[in-house]
């Protein structure tokens, strides 16, 4: 691999994590943040790795001349979006390699984060290919009138079809990570509903488009991993399940794989279900010429159904729990597939196929997050005083919380705290190495009227025993 | 009422003066365009549709970026050995010595007289759709507050939540953001004048009007 730079334009875990690929790939880096971050764990551990030349201070993550201008001064000739930010917005990428000094994307060519990055074009062309998707829009809704005669449909639907209780979701349509979306119960007051999503979609992202489908209940949220290469090679890491999610439908625990039979007992054939949607994923990602990480995103309903949701054209912040129990022939210990993902935007060969890949155990990922579970998981802000946790072979942690020194949190972000990946041989072991792990964890910290932290470890704590149970 | 107008006017006539601290706005190539202690002048004309004195031109993606004096004053500090050289978001360029004038002088004293509702926290605020027509449409001053009403949108960590009023009724005087602006914890979001203090604030704008030199 000839010498290249890598500009990391994100923050936090992820800045973390795309450090450390460089470094085992022997690639030199440059990290960006801005005022609220300059504490960061990314940035203090760059200006120990690579010292100040290799740490800029840019105005916003999110203004793609400051990430151009960063590039260009500092010569990198790569780009890594990490997830969020520029991860999945194909003019950036387009404009990446169209430039008049080409600089590498880290992610797909612009062309599929184009048509895989709008959840409604994807839904058209998984239609196309006999791949099962959810009942709904099939693009952005910017009428009242053509929302409420949507909504009506689905509702009349549902109840055709013996459903007790139909609902509905609605959505921002350039929403995601499951920020901007409601539950509709009755038509009555779905007006009042389309009405605040459409005002908070044009607040946060500047269109007032929205989604209407029908709602699902009673199901499993799983993703099948996906790596591929510039040279038409498509290799899977397996399926997540990632059913434990936030009333935000924001996640917070996720397993590898997605069933686990050996358990629970399911009411449909766990293994042919996940078979199904990997066979499905990888219809798709050929057909487009997917070509580097991805993740398609499944629910799956107690009937044994799954419905595509969408595709993520970027490396998931819950990735590693398929790499941890992923083997490669050949290759010793689990895939890092930060770092397959930048050889493959680098135009590298991936060096095994499907055959060589076999799964060991389950991983489970712990997302600790500084919120109140009890009162709508609402964001907690503040100083962390204390942050202490294990040190296990079995377990990786990933923070841009520094240990040695008081941490505020950011008020612009999310206040994500910590990454944990578990590894056991089977389920049981995950689990129960989970739930020490989390009794060893100590967070203290105050907000600005002296009252203590508040996490939602006590949660996960609790959601562990549910994982994969249907 | 316990605020003494005397005392507030002489306090700032002993100080009128206020440093404004410019920062570069963004990444680029700085090229300075005034000396120090070279006067400049802010943005004039009906509108303030006329730019202020060219401070620097900074250069990013090949696009000159001019930017030039919010404010009245005189330059200090200039960091003349960053001319030419690229610079970061944020980086400290110069000290502009402003002069506070009347408006200026009575929304400070303003801030002493009205009850102003702070910012809970640092976030993004907006105002409800509702009191936003108001204000675009110029009727602030007859908008009335009182305990409980939905005024303010709070955007934290993109979550939004809907500030209610706390404090005495009266008319939402003066407005202190702009929707969609970030403010710290503590700033003011806006000013309600008690209806018994109405006869004071329009004192306090008559005095300052009449004893105030710009």
């Amino acid at each position: 691999m000839k010498k290249e730079k890598v500009l990391i334009a994100n923050r936090g875990e992820i800045a973390i994590r795309i450090m450390k690929a460089c470094n085992e790939l022997g690639l030199d880096y440059v990290v960006v943040y801005t005022k609220e971050d300059r504490a960061s764990g990314h940035v203090k551990k760059a200006l120990k790795e690579r010292g100040s030349q290799a740490v800029y201070r840019i105005s916003s993550y999110k203004d793609p001349n400051e990430i151009f201008s960063v590039a260009d001064h500092s010569g990198a000739t790569a780009i890594h979006p990490g997830y969020g930010f520029f991860s999945e917005d194909f003019r950036f990428a387009r404009r990446a390699a169209l430039r008049n000094r080409p600089i590498t994307f880290i992610g797909p060519r612009w062309e599929v984060i184009r048509d895989l990055g709008s959840k409604i074009n994807t839904k058209r062309i998984a239609k196309s290919l006999r791949i099962p998707v959810i009942p709904g829009s099939d693009e952005p809704i910017y009428s009242e009138i053509e929302a409420e005669t949507l909504a009506e449909e689905l509702f009349l639907k549902q109840k055709e079809q013996g459903i007790d209780k139909p609902s509905i979701l609605v959505k921002a349509s350039a929403g995601g990570g499951g920020m901007g979306i409601e539950e509709v119960n009755h038509l009555d007051v779905f007006r009042q509903v389309y009405r605040r999503i459409q005002n908070y979609a044009k607040r946060q992202f500047g269109d007032e488009g929205v989604l209407i489908e029908q709602c699902m209940r009673d199901y499993h949220h799983l993703e099948v991993q996906l790596l591929c290469s510039q040279h038409k090679e498509v290799v899977h890491f397996g399926t997540r399940n990632c059913t434990i999610q936030s009333t935000g439908r924001q996640k917070r625990v996720e397993v590898a794989p997605g069933f686990d039979p050996t358990i629970w007992e399911y009411p449909f054939d766990a293994r042919k279900v996940l078979d199904d949607m990997v066979k499905y994923s990888i219809r798709l990602a050929e057909k487009v010429e997917y070509d580097n990480v991805g993740t398609w995103e499944w629910i799956v309903t107690r009937d044994g159904k799954p419905y595509l949701l969408e595709v993520n054209t970027r490396i998931q912040v819950e990735n590693e729990i398929s790499a941890c129990i992923s083997r490669i022939s050949r290759q010793r210990g689990p895939v890092n597939l930060i770092k397959e993902q930048i050889r493959s935007a680098l135009g590298e060969k991936l060096n095994f196929s499907q055959r060589h890949v076999s799964f060991e155990g389950t991983s489970i990922e712990l997302r600790i997050v500084a919120e109140d579970v009890k009162r709508g998981f609402a964001p907690w802000c503040g100083t962390i005083t204390r942050f202490e946790f294990p040190d296990e072979p079995w377990v990786r942690v990933y923070t841009h919380v520094p240990q040695d020194e008081p941490y505020e949190i950011p008020t612009e972000y999310d206040p994500n705290l910590a990454l944990v990946i578990v590894w056991g041989k089977d389920t049981q072991e995950a689990k129960k190495r989970a739930k020490d792990f989390i009794s060893e964890t100590v967070i203290d910290g105050k907000d600005s009227r002296g009252n203590g932290i508040i996490t939602n470890l006590s949660y996960l704590y609790e959601k562990v025993d549910e994982v994969l149970r249907f | 009422m316990s605020i003494n107008l005397n005392d507030l006017l002489r306090k700032y006539k002993s100080h009128p003066y206020e440093d404004h601290e410019i920062l570069a706005p963004h990444t680029g190539v700085v090229k300075f365009k005034v000396e120090e202690g070279q006067a400049v002048k802010g943005p004039s004309g009906q509108w303030l549709h006329r730019p202020g004195t060219l401070l620097y031109i900074l250069e990013r993606e090949k696009n000159p970026k001019r930017i030039t004096s919010r404010f009245d004053g005189i330059v200090t500090d200039l960091r003349v050995d960053l001319d030419g050289k690229f610079v970061e978001a944020g980086q400290p360029l110069m000290l502009i010595r402003h002069r506070l004038n009347k408006q200026e002088i009575t929304n400070r004293i303003l801030k002493e007289v009205l009850h102003i509702f702070p910012a809970p926290e640092r976030a993004r605020y907006f105002f409800t759709p509702e009191t936003s027509t108001k204000i675009e449409k110029g009727k602030a001053k007859s908008l009335s507050v009182k305990t409980g009403d939905e005024i303010v949108i709070m955007s934290l960590m993109k979550r939004d939540t809907i500030l209610n009023y706390e404090g005495p009724s009266g008319v939402l005087y003066e407005v202190y953001f702009k929707n969609g602006d970030i403010l710290e914890q503590g700033a003011p979001l806006f000013g309600v004048c008690l209806p018994e203090r109405l006869p004071f604030v329009e004192k306090v704008i008559q005095r300052i009007k009449t004893e105030w030199d710009d």
